[in-house]
Order: structure tokens, then C-alpha cells, then sequence
């Protein structure tokens, strides 16, 4: 099991007529394994940006990042991305869109199937593996999502605000079920999410970024017991404590619109 | 189905009803425009035979006749405009060479092209098959284009963190993911292919269902060109339910939620 290491990244990216449009500035990070990180920022901090690098979607402008000791340079099945809600491929039933990397990767039919009906009953949804992505509800498809994550057993998880489509009751049953993955499989987990009690639930570190162009400015360590509750005083504490940062972010945000 | 069948049956049963009671009453000239009643009994006694010597032919022949000819147009005219439209979206120069002049081929009614055809494949199916394949390949082209253009980012940023290289991300997310929208216009554009086929067997091909109303002009017979209009109705009714079929059971998915 390897660490992440975000080195003094940073991201530009070029739009139309040469305008061009910092999205982060001098990020590091390092997120060590097994750990569950969460990334707080209010809307369009380059967060979202970040994951994308670190999963090697986009190069980075410049810095770097590495998975062990291995630069990023592109797409890594050690480090997979789970989007939004709609990510699921609808033509595809549920086993298929679990197995889809291992297809991609050329693993035998066989082994694919064997090794997408383990990760369903993992994630209790072998009933559903025929079923296709507009069969299921909104949580069941992240589910979905999760469960193909999980199938090429990635060291790292990169979740770009995964559950920010839901209602609230699907939420919180998902941010459960994530806890239960993430003691399962013993992957390491980066969270982005705008959302304060999501990270302060589910992380044991929160990093809060800022406005754009998006820069670290805290990293908060929750020391709380798990299972964590909302309505803990301690749980209050964080909250106060991020929810300020989080306020100064959307005004400075506002004031340069 | 059976139900919505039975349902859009009866405004057609009330109208030939209407048309019989006119006829029986005299209100109408059945010399002109005979009722159901008489050209079907005129189709039985003439054992389901139109025309003499060469131009002779039975209906059922001439109805599968054109039938075909205009699957195979739009068969093919769907599947090279599929293709045509990914291969040049795969490329900017591609694009910029070929899409201006699809879109200034685009507009010309399928009509247009008959005497091409009959210039370039002579007199048969050849000629009808090129009607309808230039009826809707320049169109289809042009609304792929557009397809690739809309389908979901989301989509393609998922199978390449899952390890798709940039051919794999071709064949298996953008090319579903069009399939649907580009078949739903080649649904709409039916109607103008099935009218170019059968100008096409009025003014050259000389058999299909178009000629048997030729034929009821040339012998002045109004049961047939009574009988050739509904059989004309009827079975381009029938190609658009087939066509309807393949896209609410074989590309029902949409790839933007």
C-alpha cells in the first residue's frame, strides 16, 4: 500500500481567445494509506480539478504527483474516480458497468464475471445485477458506482461530491455504507464534498480549501469515535470551527464575481 | 400495445365508415373515389394482380418491393452515417474538410437525387436503395456530429479513469451513447425517404407500390389508384412501427440524463 503525494501542484486551464483561468495554486497534500481525507471548499475552489489530476485525467500545470513512488502521468487503476450521480453507462446493466474496467483491461469474461458477482454481494446488490442504471433509485445507482470502483481493488478512491444528487434520507444511508466499504476494503478514500457534516462524519481529516484559484487552508484532524453523530457537542466544535473558514470563503468568492 | 393498437384503430374505422355511408348515399362520386368496399373486393377479383405483361406484378410482391427498398436505404444510410459522423469527429481537419460539405449536400430533397440514380445504377433497386441512402446519410451525418458533441462528459471521464484508452472510449461510450439520438432522427426523416422511393417507382423503376397508382392513372382504373394509395399508407405506416420498435427495444437508453 502506497501514500498519495500532491507536490506544489498546480492548474490552469486555457479557454477560449487565450483567457486563461487558474483553478489551483500551489497545492500539497499527502494522504497516507488507509486514511479517509475529505476536501471542503465552497463551489468552483478547483477541487473537483484536483481529484481529476490525481486520478490523471488532466495533467497538472505544474508540481506533481505521485502514487508511491510512481509520477502521475495518466489514468491508473490504483487510482479510480467516482462522479455525480449519471455516471453509471445506461446501455450497460449493473454487472456490466461494474466489470466495465476489468473489460477495459482486457480480463477474461469468466474472470469478470466472477470477480463483479463478489463485489456485488459485497455491496448487497446481486438481486439488482441485471437491472439497468434508470431501473434503480439514486442511491442504489452510487452503490452501483461504488461497486465499480471497487472491482480492479484501487488503493485509492478519488469521490467528487458522490452523493451531492441525493435526497437527504439516501445520504445518510449512503454515507453509512460508505464507512462499511471503506472498513471492508481497506482502500484510501479522498472525499470532495461542499458539504461540512459530510466531512466531519466521515473523515479522520478534513482539508479545507479556499476560493479560487483553490489553495490549502487548514487541514483539520477529527478526532471523534466512530460511529460519529451530528448531534455529538464535540461533532459541534468542528463544525464552528469550519463552518467560519467556510463563510470568509463564499464572501471572498462573492466579493471577486 | 395492443390496447394503443385497438385505440388508433377506431378514428380509421369511423372514417371508413363515414366514407361508406357517403358512397351508399350517393353524397360522394364512387366513379372517383370508391369506398374500401369496392377497391378491396376489385384487389380480391383480381387475384391480388396488377397490370399486364412486363408491368405486371402482384401486391404483395410490389409491397415487399418497396418495403425493402427502403430498410436497405435506411439501413445503410443510418450505419455510414454513423460512422462517417464519429470518424470525423475524431478529428478537427477531418471535420473541417467534410462537414461543409455535408452541409451544403443536407438540404437537397431525396427527390432530387432520382435522376442521379438512374443516371449512375440504371433502372432497379440500386436506384432506390441511393435515394434513400442520400435521403438521410447527410442529415444523419450532421445530427452524429452533433450527438458526439452532447454526450454526457461524464460518461467518457468515467471510462478513461477506468482505464479506457482513447479508441476504447470511441466504440464503447461515444458510439452508444449517439445511437439512440442519431436513430431518432432517422425516424423523422422516414417519411421524406419512403416519398422519394415511391417518386422514384412512379417515374423510373416502373414496379414497388408506387406504380400501382401509375398504373390506375395509365388505365384510368380509381379502384387502383384508390387501392394504391391506402396500400402506400398502410405499409409505411407498418416500416415507421418497426422502426419504432428498434427504438423503444433496442436503443431505448438516452446518454443525457
Amino acid at each position: 500500500m502506497s501514500s498519495l503525494q500532491i507536490r506544489h501542484v498546480r492548474k490552469v486551464w486555457q479557454g477560449a481567445r487565450g483567457l486563461t483561468v487558474e483553478a489551483i495554486r500551489d497545492v500539497s497534500l499527502q494522504v497516507s494509506s488507509g486514511e479517509f481525507v475529505a476536501i471542503l471548499g465552497p463551489s468552483g475552489c478547483g477541487k473537483s480539478t484536483l481529484l481529476e489530476l490525481c486520478a490523471g485525467l488532466e495533467p497538472a500545470s505544474g508540481g506533481e504527483i505521485l502514487i508511491g513512488a510512481e509520477r502521475v502521468t495518466g489514468p491508473n487503476p490504483k487510482a479510480v474516480m467516482v462522479f455525480q450521480e449519471h455516471s453509471l453507462f445506461p446501455w450497460l446493466d449493473v454487472e456490466k458497468n461494474v466489470a466495465f474496467g476489468l473489460q477495459m483491461r482486457g480480463t477474461g469474461l469468466n474472470e469478470r464475471w466472477r470477480r463483479g458477482r463478489e463485489v456485488l454481494e459485497r455491496v448487497k446488490l446481486v438481486k439488482f445485477a441485471k437491472h439497468y442504471p434508470h431501473q434503480l433509485s439514486g442511491g442504489m445507482k452510487q452503490r452501483v458506482a461504488i461497486a465499480r470502483a471497487l472491482v480492479g481493488n484501487p488503493e485509492f478512491i478519488l469521490m467528487d461530491e458522490p452523493f451531492a444528487a441525493l435526497d437527504f434520507q439516501t445520504r445518510v444511508l449512503m454515507q453509512q455504507f460508505l464507512l462499511e466499504v471503506w472498513a471492508g476494503f481497506k482502500s484510501t478514500i479522498l472525499f470532495v464534498t461542499h458539504h461540512i457534516d459530510e466531512a466531519i462524519l466521515l473523515a479522520d481529516r478534513v482539508v479545507v480549501m479556499s476560493s479560487a484559484p483553490g489553495r490549502v487552508l487548514e487541514e483539520v484532524q477529527i478526532d471523534l469515535p466512530r460511529p460519529r453523530s451530528m448531534t455529538d457537542p464535540d461533532f459541534n466544535g468542528y463544525r464552528v470551527r469550519l463552518t467560519s473558514h467556510m463563510e470568509r470563503e463564499v464572501m471572498r468568492a462573492a466579493e471577486v464575481e | 400495445m395492443a390496447r394503443a393498437a385497438a385505440a388508433a384503430l377506431i378514428p380509421w374505422l369511423i372514417l371508413v365508415a363515414l366514407w361508406e355511408l357517403a358512397s351508399a348515399r350517393g353524397w360522394m362520386t364512387t366513379v372517383l373515389f370508391p369506398p374500401p368496399s369496392s377497391f378491396i373486393r376489385f384487389a380480391i377479383e383480381s387475384d391480388f394482380r396488377v397490370g399486364f405483361g412486363q408491368e405486371g406484378m402482384t401486391i404483395p410482391v410490389a409491397i415487399l418491393a418497396s418495403a425493402f427498398r427502403v430498410v436497405a436505404g435506411l439501413f445503410l444510410g443510418f450505419i455510414a452515417a454513423v460512422a462517417t459522423g464519429i470518424l470525423v469527429s475524431m478529428s478537427r481537419a477531418a471535420s473541417a474538410a467534410v462537414l461543409p460539405i455535408v452541409r451544403g449536400l443536407a438540404p437537397i430533397a431525396p427527390i432530387a437525387w432520382i435522376p442521379v440514380g438512374i443516371i449512375v445504377f440504371g433502372v432497379g433497386n440500386p436506384t432506390a436503395v441511393f435515394v434513400v441512402f442520400t435521403g438521410v446519410y447527410f442529415l444523419l451525418t450532421l445530427s452524429t456530429v452533433a450527438a458526439v458533441q452532447s454526450v454526457d462528459p461524464r460518461l467518457v471521464k468515467t471510462a478513461r479513469t477506468f482505464g479506457a484508452s482513447r479508441a476504447q472510449v470511441w466504440a464503447w461510450v461515444i458510439f452508444p451513447a449517439v445511437l439512440p439520438q442519431v436513430f431518432t432522427m432517422l425516424r423523422i426523416n422516414f417519411f421524406a425517404a419512403w416519398m422519394a422511393v415511391l417518386a422514384a417507382e412512379m417515374v423510373g423503376l416502373k414496379n414497388g407500390v408506387g406504380m400501382i397508382v401509375i398504373l390506375g392513372r395509365e388505365m384510368f382504373n380509381p379502384n387502383l389508384i384508390m387501392l394504391g394509395i391506402c396500400i402506400i399508407g398502410v405499409t409505411g405506416y407498418a416500416v415507421d412501427a418497426l422502426l419504432l420498435f428498434v427504438q423503444r427495444q433496442i436503443l431505448w437508453w438516452k446518454s443525457v440524463e
